[in-house]
């Protein structure tokens, strides 16, 4: 008893210490506002409106803003993540999904309802490039280089591997059906993604756009959505949807190493600077779950706005 | 006659090194055996649209109006008597049936006629589930809806009415059903021949019909699918009905008495 009483207190204390004054911003998409979490105490410390439907968010690379897709106004909102004040606006082009941060700060948005890829410079609000893709874009994700994106296309399931800055589709792999996440590994050679109504996650050697592993996800109610490799890139988590679950995999093999209970209807994932905590926004429960990677264990719930779908962090 | 240099073919192999794109695209022409004022001609319509949109980024082309001995698919909007003879008529192609409910058709067990509608039998067993959570509730049965939102339904009702300032109803979205299932068949597939894409929509389909639930069709033929209970006030329910069976035990609406032995 005592043992795990101490053990306790050193893991909130060094939890503490080692956060500093990080913050986590989470979209409420029913909200219309954003929630800001001081990652220290677990607390939120600010709320902020800004506008209809929010939903992909995500920091510029030097992390003095935050950007949020407000889909139902077309538009990408901008805060300071220090005043939690919306700087500004720009439009995004038609229901701005969710998107990835390119190395040099443009914005690689999903536009859903057309069909394209859109890509802009959030400092002056300037379209850069649209690139055609198929029905239903999704997921967006970036190579830590900065010479690939991948879009996910839900409706024609397809990952569209394309290559920056030429702005052209080098490989369309087919997937199973309803691909809405993808990450690339941090040197960038391979990239994972999932699929919701197969509930899958696939692995794919970005050299050759060629699936090299697959793994189904135990339980077939999992509509699986974010997935992130770990920091050293051995393990891969995977937010489960409805399973109401995070999973984590081996990233080699795909097998399901853990699997941590969380709300409902997981969908967001963000994963600190140090690797150690995992976020997870629990849509259909309103709160984000926070993760000890190395327990694979929730340390604290925080209840947040209504509808929680993206995460982004502020370190 | 053009030939590439050296160089340039180099650097063409280098470009398309990755791309998994044919080169030669391939041809799918597709049969629509049918009215084509009717709504299924419509939705059979968005899907071409769609599969075709597809085909750009995999390599192939689909067209809709070939002539049914030309196709290698055979999308029918008819009534039972003529959907069979029609089937028979042409019995190593797959012939998708998006118009007729009748029971008989899948106790029939034709076996290149497959039923993206579903049967009368499926929507009395969804009215039976719903009676059974609210009793004395008076709904119908649907393929679809309008009003549908979830799984991206919304996104499907918007492309659909854009096109065609009308709203989807069961039978469109049954006719986009079958062109997407044939499309995206064919990608996975990489084939085009008529008798392999039977087998894999027999054996292997899992399709996304915005429905929320990959889709299959049975031994019969029939396509399993979640349908939507609907009363004069809108959508208000989904079978399979949760608390009454496993909402994902798509075979506890409308099973029918075939049993083939074709495997």
């Amino acid at each position: 008893m005592r043992r795990t009483l101490l053990a306790s207190f050193i893991l909130i204390a060094s939890a503490q210490a080692q956060a500093g004054d990080s913050r986590v911003f989470v979209t409420n998409e029913s909200g219309d506002d954003v929630s800001v979490i001081d990652a220290t105490t677990a607390k939120v410390i600010g709320t902020i409106p800004v506008g209809k439907r929010p939903r992909g968010i995500g920091s510029s690379p030097d992390g003095s803003e935050i950007y949020v897709a407000v889909s139902g106004e077309n538009a990408i909102a901008v805060i300071d993540p220090v005043t939690l004040k919306v700087l500004r606006k720009f439009d995004s082009g038609p229901d701005p999904e969710t998107f990835a941060v390119h190395p040099n700060g443009n914005l690689y948005i999903s536009n859903e309802e057309h069909a394209k890829a859109s890509v802009f410079n959030p400092k002056t609000g300037e379209l850069v490039a649209e690139i055609k893709v198929g029905l239903e874009p999704e997921g967006v994700a970036i190579s830590p280089d900065g010479t690939r994106a991948i879009v996910t296309s839900e409706s024609t399931n397809m990952l569209h591997l394309i290559a920056i800055p030429e702005h052209k589709i080098v490989a369309n792999i087919l997937v199973g059906a309803r691909p809405r996440a993808a990450a690339f590994s941090a040197d960038g050679k391979t990239a994972y993604a999932t699929s919701e109504i197969s509930g899958e996650v696939k692995k794919v050697d970005v050299a050759s756009g060629k699936i090299i592993g697959k793994m189904p996800l135990a339980d077939d109610k999992a509509k699986p959505k974010d997935i992130l490799p770990s920091r050293d890139g051995t393990q891969l988590y995977v937010a489960g949807g409805r399973a109401n679950r995070v999973f984590v995999l081996d990233e080699k093999s795909l097998e399901i190493l853990h699997e941590i209970p969380v709300g409902n209807r997981v969908w967001g994932l963000a994963l600190s600077k140090d690797g150690t905590r995992l976020y997870s926004s629990d849509g259909a429960s309103n709160q984000v779950s926070v993760i000890d990677t190395a327990a694979h264990k929730v340390v604290a719930t925080v209840p947040v706005g209504e509808m929680p779908w993206g995460i982004a962090l502020h370190e | 006659m053009l030939r590439p240099r050296p160089l340039a073919g180099a650097l063409l192999a280098a470009l398309f090194a990755t791309a998994s794109v044919a080169q030669t695209p391939l041809e799918v022409p597709l049969a629509f055996v049918g009215d084509t004022a009717m709504s299924a001609h419509a939705g059979a319509s968005q899907g071409l649209d769609e599969a075709r949109m597809q085909g750009e980024f995999l390599g192939q082309q689909y067209r809709l109006d070939a002539a049914p001995a030309d196709a290698v698919a055979i999308i029918a909007a008819l009534p039972a008597p003529a959907l069979l003879a029609l089937a028979r008529q042409h019995p190593d192609k797959p012939v998708l049936n998006i118009a007729a409910s009748d029971d008989a058709l899948r106790d029939d067990c034709t076996a290149n006629l497959l039923h993206v509608l579903p049967s009368a039998r499926m929507a009395r067993d969804a009215i039976a589930q719903w009676r059974h959570h609210k009793p004395g509730a008076t709904v119908e049965a649907h393929a679809w809806h309008p009003a549908f939102e979830k799984y991206a339904a919304t996104q499907l009702n918007k492309r659909y009415t854009a096109r065609f300032s009308q709203p989807m109803d069961d039978q469109a979205w049954a006719g986009w059903a079958a062109v997407k299932m044939l499309s995206d068949t064919v990608a996975r597939e990489q084939t085009a021949a008529p008798a392999a894409l039977l087998e894999a929509l027999r054996q292997r389909l899992a399709f996304d019909g915005q429905k929320g639930i990959d889709m299959s069709f049975r031994d019969d033929g029939q396509l399993r699918q979640p349908l939507l209970l609907v009363d004069a006030t809108g959508i208000v329910g989904e079978a399979p009905v949760r608390g009454v069976v496993d909402i994902e035990d798509l075979d506890s609406l409308g099973p029918s008495s075939c049993h083939t032995t074709a495997k």
